[in-house]
């Protein structure tokens, strides 16, 4: 196998782990960057990753921790970190990586602090001007286990999706299909956990079956409209990285945005702010500078700060969605 | 380390164009015709049936519009059904040669010899007949350096003009525009450019003569067919590729609305990244091509008022090629050159820092630089996984909105703004305060001659000012206008505005002033529409 060949995966968290499993299993070259001696150890001794001890890591998972050798074993690279981490993992690669790289992220969220989409970081940050997104229905449990999963991987470049289909393809476990719409795969991403926090919300509320389906139906025409005043597609939202992505992470109880919304229902209002989370309140102030309507984000958000409670943001919602909508 | 030795003034490089010419020409053609084959292999639309078909209906449709006669296209339209592959092969050479023929350019250093020694002082003469002659040359050279200034990175833009290949790449206002940054990169030490001219600026034959002899090319907008443009683009490629410093107007045509270029044509302006990834495939890595973000800001704009007319008229769907501007009247030009020209600074060329073929800042050595600063090597931009250079058009396409995306921010931050384009602006904004609207069409609807407080657009000129010394990404202002107070900028643009159109634009009646062409006004406003409207009290 040459560089050429070799995926390079930035963050050994669930999603990074399972990806490089999965990838592993197939006969993939790949190559593993996480910035904690300890994990990198622990994988070493136990092939086991402490984020996901439940899957056993095939040895020919490379497990690096200077960012250098895995811009030097891979020329595809999948970041794989969190939304907060993601500016000073970029900044660290941006030291490593050339021109000649590829970057897409897998990051369901805007990145801190001042909402930019990740692939502007990655430009702002790094050499690398081929970049993409990788989004969609497929939970890191699904991977590991080779259950049939999907997503969209979305760039500017052609070559990006090519490249990204060409390595990340593995049928029948991982689907890739392709788009060019950058902008609108990254903001229905982030917007998609959002919604989820929101639909853990209704279902801990036990809203029923009628309201959820309104709920959702009416979530994918304010994400529309926001993914539209952003540049991106109509009909975007409406894909694996929005509509797809919120139905599958709706579904597990394992998802930490949905686990978030449940817990809001119960009135645990001190949980740790997840990636949905952070989406919700960055979605929305994004939504403000475009004058987007958003009325459940806005119901979302005010929940998280402490501003309604359960019961009235669901009544609002309810309300401004029969005025307004 | 930056450049050993400062240049005053770069190797003209187009001196030995004329005895190149054919092999372009050649080279041009030998490309055209082996792509356009390759891709014809596909067949369908990729045909060379279908190629040479579109060729014949767009000629015929041009000629029969413009009561020319069409029968040759008729007549090949006719036979291609029936011709062999040979034949279609043969008729594709031969239009090839035919188009590439009417563009190729052509440089007389006799011609530009006579031009820069004896019409730029010329110039100086008319603007400043006793003054000039008593100072020579010399003095009629000072004479027109203090009219057309020229300001920016000079000395770095002579150094990477010897070291790389330019591409100046300059807003567009007025067909003086490519006279204008003719003159400024001579008086600045910069080597002459080829570039593209419409052909309708060869119809005048004092133009003509010297678009002809000054390294100029013809690019017919009318000829609308793929073809042409393959030639065309492939034309510019092999310029570049062959070392010849460019000038392209990456707006495509005179902005009509006289707003600061916000979007780009791409076309020729993608001939850089190819000719750049064909110099990296041909083991040329270090022959660099450098673009250089340039703009011409007038005092007072030639054909202003044929521009915006078009504009409102037409917003959307505005003519492409205008011929019968104020540009086409020798006698407007003259009455430029006098009325407009006359005044101390009355055209600013703004040279930027130069930016690689993909928009990378470049350092005093002429290496790219990331966006954090620090130096980047090109050729892994068009590597493929194997490491080798790709040819990739969908991949060019996105580099070259990149380089269009650097070049529209560098825009406003280049640009000079005079009085006539501050005070209009606050002009126009306590116009539009007093009417409750920015919309220039309900604005042409109400009554004439509306006016406005001095005193309010005093303040409001302050507060412009304010704003861009806060933001030095959106401009600056002409030297005189930041030396002189608001009062003074106002008279001064009520002298220009009042006087050089038809009629007066604005003009002050006692402690108002005002309006008497709101379009005119809202054409020179629209110099500063990027910067945000400000509720000035």
């Amino acid at each position: 196998m040459t560089r050429g060949d070799t995926v390079g995966i930035v963050g050994a968290g669930t999603f990074g782990t399972a990806l490089a499993v999965a990838l592993a299993r197939a006969g993939r070259e790949v190559v593993l960057y996480t910035r904690t001696p300890m994990v990198a150890a622990a994988i070493a001794q136990t092939r086991r990753c402490p984020r996901l001890p439940e899957v056993e890591i095939p040895a020919a998972v490379r497990v690096v921790v200077d960012p250098a050798d895995l811009a030097a074993a891979a020329r595809f690279l999948v970041v794989a970190v969190t939304s907060a981490d993601v500016a000073a993992r970029l900044t660290e690669l941006g030291a490593v990586v050339d021109g000649g790289h590829l970057i897409v992220h897998a990051i369901g969220a805007l990145a801190a602090p001042d909402d930019v989409r990740v692939s502007d970081l990655i430009e702002r940050l790094t050499p690398v001007l081929r970049a993409g997104v990788l989004a969609g229905p497929a939970l890191p449990g699904d991977l590991a286990s080779g259950r049939f999963a999907s997503m969209v991987v979305a760039s500017s470049f052609d070559e990006v999706v090519a490249e990204a289909r060409r390595l990340l393809n593995l049928p029948p476990t991982l689907r890739l299909y392709g788009s060019r719409d950058l902008a609108g795969v990254e903001l229905a991403s982030a917007l998609a956990g959002a919604y989820t926090v929101a639909l853990g919300l209704a279902d801990g509320a036990a809203v029923g079956a009628g309201p959820r389906a309104v709920f959702i139906t009416r979530a994918v025409a304010e994400a529309t409209r926001l993914v539209e005043a952003t540049g991106g597609a109509a009909r975007t939202f409406a894909g694996l990285a929005g509509l797809g992505n919120l139905l599958i992470r709706a579904a597990s109880d394992d998802d930490p945005d949905y686990r978030l919304g449940r817990a809001l229902a119960r009135g645990e209002r001190d949980r740790p702010r997840t990636e949905g989370a952070h989406a919700a309140l960055t979605g929305l102030r994004l939504a403000e500078r475009r004058r987007v309507r958003m009325p459940l984000l806005a119901g979302l958000a005010a929940v998280l700060d402490g501003k309604l409670d359960v019961a009235a943001a669901a009544r609002l919602a309810a309300d401004t969605v029969a005025v307004e909508e | 380390m930056a450049s050993d030795r400062p240049v005053l003034e770069a190797r003209s490089r187009l001196d030995g164009f004329n005895a190149d010419r054919d092999r372009v020409l050649r080279e041009v053609e030998r490309r055209v015709v082996e792509r356009v084959t390759r891709k014809a292999a596909a067949g369908g639309d990729a045909s060379l049936e279908y190629v040479l078909n579109d060729v014949c209906v767009s000629e015929i449709k041009r000629l029969d519009g413009s009561g020319g006669d069409a029968g040759r296209w008729r007549d090949l339209a006719h036979r291609l059904g029936a011709m062999s592959p040979a034949q279609l092969a043969g008729e594709l050479r031969a239009l090839v040669a035919h188009y590439g023929k009417d563009i190729v350019g052509n440089f007389d250093p006799r011609v530009y010899r006579f031009a820069t020694k004896v019409l730029t002082p010329g110039l100086g003469f008319l603007f400043s007949p006793t003054r000039s002659v008593r100072g020579g040359v010399g003095g009629l050279l000072a004479e027109l350096d203090s009219r057309i200034q020229v300001e920016g990175p000079l000395e770095h833009l002579r150094a990477m003009a010897e070291r790389g290949t330019l591409v100046v790449t300059p807003t567009h206002s007025s067909n003086m525009d490519s006279v204008v940054i003719g003159l400024a990169l001579e008086r600045a030490g910069l080597p002459p450019v080829t570039y593209g001219a419409g052909k309708n600026l060869f119809t005048n034959p004092f133009i003509s003569f010297f678009m002809h002899n000054l390294g100029a090319y013809r690019v017919d907008r009318r000829l609308r067919f793929e073809l042409y443009k393959e030639i065309l683009k492939e034309y510019s490629t092999v310029l570049l590729e062959s070392g010849y410093h460019s000038l392209f107007f990456p707006g495509g045509t005179r902005c009509r609305s006289n707003v600061i270029e916000p979007s780009l044509k791409l076309g020729l302006l993608g001939t850089t990244v190819t000719a750049y990834r064909n110099q990296l495939a041909a083991g040329g890595a270090h022959k660099k091509i450098y673009v250089v973000p340039a703009t011409i800001n007038y005092r007072l704009v030639l054909e202003a008022e044929t521009l915006i007319g078009d504009y409102l008229a037409e917003t959307g769907k505005s003519r492409y090629i205008i011929t019968d501007d104020e540009f086409s009247r020798l006698g407007r030009i003259v009455e430029f050159v006098r009325k407009i020209l006359v005044h101390e600074g009355a055209v600013v060329i703004r040279f930027g820092r130069p930016l690689d073929a993909l928009g990378h800042d470049v350092d005093d050595d002429g290496r790219s630089l990331d966006r954090r600063g620090r130096p980047v090597d090109l050729r892994g931009y068009f590597t493929d996984a194997a490491g080798a250079i790709a040819v990739d058009e969908q991949r060019d396409a996105e580099y070259t909105r990149l380089l269009g995306r650097r070049l529209v921010a560098a825009f406003p931050r280049e640009s000079v703004f005079h009085a006539t384009a501050v005070a209009a602006r606050a002009i126009y904004d306590r116009l539009c305060a007093a009417a409750g609207t920015r919309d220039i069409y309900r604005l042409t609807r109400l009554p004439p001659g509306r006016t406005v407080a001095v005193a309010d657009v005093i303040r409001t000129l302050g507060a412009l000012r304010a704003q861009l010394a806060a933001r030095p990404e959106a401009g600056r202002l002409h030297a005189r206008v930041a030396a002189a107070g608001d009062s003074a900028v106002l008279d001064d643009a009520v002298r220009a505005l009042g006087t050089y159109h038809s009629h007066p634009v604005i003009e002050r009646v006692s402690d108002q002033v005002r309006v008497g062409d709101v379009k005119l006004l809202y054409y020179y406003q629209n110099r500063l529409a990027h910067l945000p409207v400000e509720v000035v009290p």
